[in-house]
């Protein structure tokens, strides 16, 4: 059912469901707490009413904090009621969180006690909040008001009339290079995101969510699809215990970026020599049966070695920017190569070797920022900055970063990812970053020390040479590499994971 | 503790027991991506029944440092 608020997909599970649970979480050792979609709809009116009740209605309400029921109830209420989330990554500094803070003109401010140091960071130097919220606070203190005190205040039932175009979500992206940018999405742009393609996903699926929850990806795909589907939504606690809340919440469907999935790879791996249902059983549990992959490229090999014990990988393609799916691999309709079809609501284009998307989907613009907005959205069309395209049946095909493209001297262009990924492919790689350097391609690697130990190989570095010799034998002479780096460490990366350009 | 803790390293990475001194850094020495890590701390969890937070393991770099880091722990 296509939704084009956030209310009407609430709502609509609320009616659906009922009692049935919508959230799981853990609390305490092996004991789960629960909130049926009844409650997620009351409580969410609830956090609406209590910000009417503060004279905040249509305000900017900013929320930080690892994924909770709180946080859920936070961003259903506020963009319940026709006003504004602003969530933040909880891992950022407490200087760079108040500088959004204020960036983003929010007024509210409502965190999670391991961020207690924002909050009084954010007391003196966001002049322009109005009210502290703690999460877990039972009494108001110091100066910030008690969640839970201000829910009980109120009666469930609060509604108005929200506007499907009207502004919703400001989401700050972490980006590989630049100043953050706030992407400015609509109820529309989210909601149809997560209603407007049918996955053929049953009714009342378990999924994990251990992504975190400021991402696009995650609040739309895991919470808002999730919501859309009647799934039960359980919480992953601490990316350390992945494993045991598998055991414990038995999940259908996990969303993941590619680093985890090459995790559990490994753990596959280990266990080659049993039975693939045995392995999947122990590692996952049988009731497992689904990866969505995004966030990053995915080697192919991946999808191969899951679907060997029963788990099939649906790569999909997104950015904030569009709120953020693009295009994503259907169960019925995988290919391994592509980022899978175009979505309902959204056409592409390709421009100068640049893929442009149209739909309604795509943002408003970059939170006061009228020039890199300009950049971005052209009569319409967003430019992705990916280098892609579309075949004749809607299948995307990604080949690179427009703005990491190198420009060779003769003119010729070439994308280093399209040569990362290529040389990924050998295990002694572990990461490797292609760039131009004075004139020349030059890559740096950062071997697999692991792999280097059981092959007992004594020179690392002529091992590499051999292995980028044997690329350049099969490349044109503009895509050979000239140069090796080695590194000792791990290339620093973007808090989404991904490796740090420049 | 130091045994115990070669015996679940080395079924994360596949490295000689020899490599697994407290000097070696997990990351750089042994192999271990941040995630593979993480993993190996939820396992330690269970086996040592000890409670790791997030951000105090992120500091962990060395082998040695685990050690030091799990036996205050388990001496509460």
């Amino acid at each position: 059912m296509l939704c084009t608020t956030i209310r009407e997909i609430v709502t609509g599970a609320a009616e659906r469901f009922g009692d049935g649970d919508a959230i799981r979480w853990k609390i305490g050792k092996d004991e789960i707490e629960t909130r049926s979609y009844r409650q997620l709809r009351e409580d969410s009116e609830r956090f609406s009413a209590a910000l009417d009740a503060l004279g905040e209605l249509g305000s900017h309400v900013a929320l930080t904090g690892p994924t909770s029921y709180r946080w859920i109830v936070t961003y259903l209420g506020t963009v319940g009621c026709g006003s504004v989330a602003v969530p933040l990554d909880v891992s950022l500094p407490a200087q760079e969180m108040c500088e959004l803070l204020d960036r983003a003109d929010a007024t509210v401010f409502v965190y999670d006690e391991q961020r207690a140091d924002v909050a009084a960071m954010a007391r003196e130097r966001c002049p322009k909040l109005r009210y502290l919220i703690s999460m877990q606070k039972e009494e108001p203190e110091d100066g910030a008001e008690a969640f839970d005190r201000l829910l009980d205040a109120q009666k469930p039932g609060f509604e108005r009339v929200v506007d499907p175009d009207a502004l919703c979500t400001i989401m700050f992206t972490s980006g590989t290079t630049g100043k953050s940018k706030g992407v400015m999405l609509t109820q529309r742009n989210l909601a149809e995101n997560a209603t407007c393609l049918d996955m053929r996903i049953p009714e009342r699926t378990v999924l994990l969510s251990v992504l975190p929850i400021h991402h696009a990806y995650c609040l739309s795909m895991d919470i808002l699809k999730g919501i859309s589907l009647g799934s039960i939504i359980c919480i992953n606690d601490s990316l350390l215990r992945v494993a045991k809340n598998i055991k414990l919440f038995k999940p259908n469907v996990i969303l993941m970026v590619p680093l985890m999935i090459e995790t559990l790879a490994k753990k596959l791996e280990e266990a080659a020599m049993l039975p693939a249902a045995i392995v999947k059983a122990k590692v996952f549990g049988g009731q497992f049966h689904t990866i969505f992959s995004g966030g990053a490229y995915l080697n192919p090999a991946y999808i191969d070695l899951f679907e060997k014990y029963g788990i099939t990988i649906l790569q999909g393609y997104g950015m904030t920017e569009c709120s953020p799916v693009i295009s994503t691999n259907l169960s019925w309709c995988v290919r391994k190569e592509s980022v899978g079809k175009l979505m309902p609501n959204c056409e592409a284009k390709t421009v100068d070797g640049e893929l442009w998307v149209r739909g309604s989907s795509v943002m408003m613009g970059y939170y006061h920022m009228p020039e890199e907005t300009e950049e971005t959205l052209r009569d319409g069309w967003l430019a992705t900055g990916d280098l892609g395209y579309v075949d004749e049946e809607g299948y995307v095909f990604l080949t690179g970063r427009k703005k990491n493209l190198i420009i060779t001297k003769n003119g010729e262009n070439v994308s280093p990812e399209e040569l990362e990924n290529k040389l990924g492919e050998q295990r002694l790689i572990r990461e490797v970053l292609v760039r131009e350097n004075e004139g020349v391609i030059e890559a740096e690697i950062f071997p697999d020390a692991d792999y280097v130990k059981k092959k007992r190989i004594t020179d690392v570095q002529a091992a590499l040479q051999k292995i980028i010799d044997e690329y350049n034998q099969g490349a044109p002479a503009y895509k050979k590499i000239y140069r090796l780096k080695v590194r000792e460490t791990e290339f620093e990366k973007t808090p989404s994971k991904k490796i740090k350009r420049y | 503790m130091f045994e115990k803790l070669k015996e679940i390293i080395l079924k994360y990475v596949e490295v000689k027991e020899e490599a697994v001194t407290p000097e070696a850094r997990f990351m750089e020495d042994l192999g271990f991506t941040s995630f593979d890590f993480m993993s190996m701390l939820g396992e330690i969890e269970d086996e040592f029944d000890v409670e790791i937070d997030e951000q105090e393991a992120a500091n962990i770099r060395t082998v040695g440092e685990a050690v030091e880091y799990l036996e205050k722990l388990a001496n509460g």
